[in-house]
């Protein structure tokens, strides 16, 4: 395997931590995220049986896809909707540019949409001359700063009020000094509905398409995917095919924890269900493959399709709360990040970015088995040769002095008495990164099999 | 009853008195102990990194130790070793003579809690201690509902602990957040498994107990060099060691 260039996982990790007043501040943040969401799942005395239903209702789906994007099809053309397929992302770009270039927009309002930015979608239309607009607001502020988002649901989480006053005063002319949140997110408000009046078109993403139906449903809390989609004449929803679910009562019932895993919500302000063009408009919906009918094929990694993208498991994630979204090589981050990211890693490192707590899991209102599926990545790297740098050359090393008694008691045995004998300092540097952050253990006086000999067996 | 002990390497080699507690609160509650011969680790290391292929031998040698013991249980003073076990034996070997051993396989405090609890205590311990819930045995094996679980709440280890007279248990902010060892994590992502140890140390500290209680000696190792690296008021202590004092 060759270098890349690109940095690992806990290369970055470092590089956060290194602040950590940031890493506390960060890691703050999201638990408050996870705290509201305990309140408002104990709320439902039914939030155990809700979180069974979800996994089912999206197993089920999942199983039988083939059938149910060809209901939600031909429904979506009988309610007037234009349909396209793209097998990946420059088919989706190619597409989305396709009739935005037939309509001659020049700007696109764009909604809650995950799956573009793993299109890379914005550069693709930027470079053909359409302006396009993020109208979320933390969409909007990563948007001005130049950066992808650190979160699926709170794209600027990683940045301070203080940091988000300064970027505005630079781009929308806010106060200089200005942080105080309700100022900031009318200033944002009155400068995104300047964007809506004179957008030509709208995308948004897909929380759900509702296959006996032919519609999709989008969750918001702004509003702001209603203020696109109803204002200009074309409207485009852009969906991967794992965004299927058969009809409303299953709808609904990843409803009922969506908002709640997330913030704590009992639900989204705004849950809008499209199923037809407005008079006069176009209304088209392209259904994205990009890689997910391959993860389908591994019976462990096609339950990450069972995601809503509620983003419940960067919010418990111990690892995600301390190294920040911007340390996992891909556009999701946290275990659902490696979950469905870890094949497009070039530093083969974010399997391992892991404690493999299974705290994610646990949270998880479709029960997607995060940690199961993690492991299962560090296997298939390590199938693939793939392993990061350090582990490819001490692994065999390891596994072949577990297996041998006699070396493992002899070096034990030699590690025991240095970390009696010798001043733990002259041991650290060889203690590496356990040394760095620990102390070293004290060296036991012999091992628990010899003192056996001597006690039991002897007597 | 006739227990074999399945001491994982960490215990054997680093904290023998982990072993020794665990032996001698089994002997007090009146069991018969054996230790099988040959047990190195349960490949853990290995097939937690991925690697399978360099976890086989180490693994079968472990169960092939078990193999033909004869014994009522096999007890183990770790979980995340236990889970392992279990795990990577299913894997490697589907026999019928690997089943009869997994089938026997316990941590501590479960076989304390499900198989042969403990009548009653004979001495108190005038003591607050914080109990450290670690990851594998509260989410894989069951030892308590995770903070995540709307389930009806149980929790086996307090449960075992709480007929110690004088014993006050408590626990830290974040619950049962991991404390960041993860076997090779500790190795591979120095900079936040030393973080997550930090907090996890000092979330125990503040509860001003006088011990960390735990039944995962990797986890224990791991807090107990953070908490002497943080310099905090608080010693760890095993699950068995507790318990032993107790008996
Ligand atoms: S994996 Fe589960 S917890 Fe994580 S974002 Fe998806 S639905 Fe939410």
């Amino acid at each position: 395997m060759t270098q890349t260039q690109t940095k690992t996982h806990a290369y970055k990790a470092d590089i956060f931590c290194q602040d950590e007043s940031r890493v506390d501040w960060h890691s703050k943040a999201l638990w408050t995220l996870r705290e509201k969401r305990d309140r408002a799942a104990k709320q439902l005395p039914e939030w155990e049986q809700l979180r069974t239903l979800g996994s089912q209702i999206k197993l089920h789906t999942l199983s039988n896809l083939g059938q149910y994007l060809e209901t939600f099809e031909a429904n979506c053309l009988a309610n007037g909707i234009q349909v396209h397929w793209a097998k990946d992302a420059t088919e989706h770009n190619q597409i989305a540019y396709d009739i935005l270039s037939r309509h001659k927009v020049k700007k696109l309002v764009k909604s809650k949409s995950m799956l573009t930015e793993e299109c890379h979608m914005n550069p693709y239309l930027e470079q053909r001359g359409i302006e396009v607009i993020d109208t979320d607001l933390g969409e909007r502020i990563i948007q001005l700063a130049k950066q992808p988002p650190s979160h699926i649901v709170v794209p600027a989480i990683h940045m301070k009020k203080e940091e988000v006053g300064e970027l505005f005063h630079e781009k929308i002319n806010t106060q200089a000094g200005a942080s105080d949140p309700t100022y900031l997110t009318r200033a944002a408000r009155a400068h995104l509905r300047e964007q809506f009046l004179s957008a030509d078109a709208a995308m948004t993403g897909v929380n759900m398409a509702v296959a006996d139906q032919g519609a999709v449903i989008v969750c918001t809390n702004e509003g702001n995917a209603d203020m696109g989609a109803n204002l200009p004449g074309v409207q485009i929803h852009s969906m991967g095919i794992d965004k299927l679910v058969p009809d409303m009562d299953s709808a609904a019932v990843i409803l009922r924890t969506l908002a709640r895993n997330a913030t704590g919500q009992p639900i989204t302000t705004y849950s809008s269900i499209y199923k037809a063009p407005k008079s006069g408009g176009e209304m088209h919906v392209i259904i994205v493959d990009n890689g997910r009918s391959d993860m389908l094929q591994d019976n462990i990694l096609a339950e990450s399709l069972k995601c809503i993208r509620c983003g419940g498991c960067l919010n418990t994630c111990p690892v995600y709360r301390r190294s920040g979204g911007f340390s996992y090589n891909y556009t999701i981050p946290g275990p659902i990040g490696i979950a469905v990211g870890a094949s497009d890693d070039d530093s083969n490192s974010i399997p391992w970015a892991c404690t493999l707590c299974g705290s994610c899991s646990y949270v998880c209102p479709t029960k997607v088995p995060l940690d199961k599926i993690i492991a299962r990545h560090r296997r298939l790297k390590a199938e693939q040769g793939q392993l990061p740098y350090g582990k490819r050359h001490y692994m065999p090393l390891v596994g072949k002095l577990m297996a041998n008694e006699t070396a493992l008691n002899c070096s034990m045995s030699i590690a025991r008495t240095s970390l009696k004998i010798l001043p733990h300092s002259l041991l650290k540097p060889f203690a590496g990164a356990w040394g760095k952050y620990r102390e070293l253990p004290a060296g036991a006086d012999s091992s628990f099999e010899a003192w056996f000999k001597r006690n039991r067996e002897q007597k | 009853m006739k227990i074999a002990l399945f001491i994982p390497c960490l215990v054997n080699q680093m904290m023998p008195e982990v072993g020794i507690a665990t032996l001698e609160l089994l002997e007090k509650l009146g069991h018969q102990v054996i230790l099988p011969k040959g047990q190195t680790c349960c490949g853990q290391p290995m097939t937690n990194s991925g690697c399978f292929n360099e976890a086989r031998a180490t693994t079968l040698k472990l169960l092939n130790s078990f193999k033909g013991v004869e014994c009522d249980a096999i007890v183990c003073p770790a979980a995340s070793c236990l889970v392992a076990a279990k795990e990577n034996f299913h894997e490697f070997d589907d026999s019928d003579e690997a089943q009869a051993v997994i089938r026997k396989l316990y941590e501590l405090t479960e076989f304390l809690h499900d198989v042969a609890p403990i009548a009653s205590f004979n001495k108190a311990i005038n003591s607050k201690v914080s109990l450290q819930m670690s990851c594998h045995g509260i989410r894989m094996l069951s030892l308590a509902t995770p903070s995540e679980s709307m389930d009806t709440p149980f929790n086996k280890v307090e449960a075992v602990l709480s007929g110690i007279e004088g014993l006050n248990i408590v626990y830290p902010q974040k619950r049962d957040e991991c404390c960041g060892f993860g076997g090779t994590f500790a190795l591979d992502e120095g900079a936040i498994s030393g973080k997550m140890g930090k907090d996890k140390a000092h979330a125990h500290a503040d509860t001003g107990a006088e011990f960390i209680v735990g039944f995962d000696p990797s986890c224990l190792l791991h807090i107990d060099g953070t908490v002497r690296r943080q310099q905090l008021p608080i010693a760890t202590r095993h699950i068995a060691q507790i318990i032993n004092m107790a008996l």
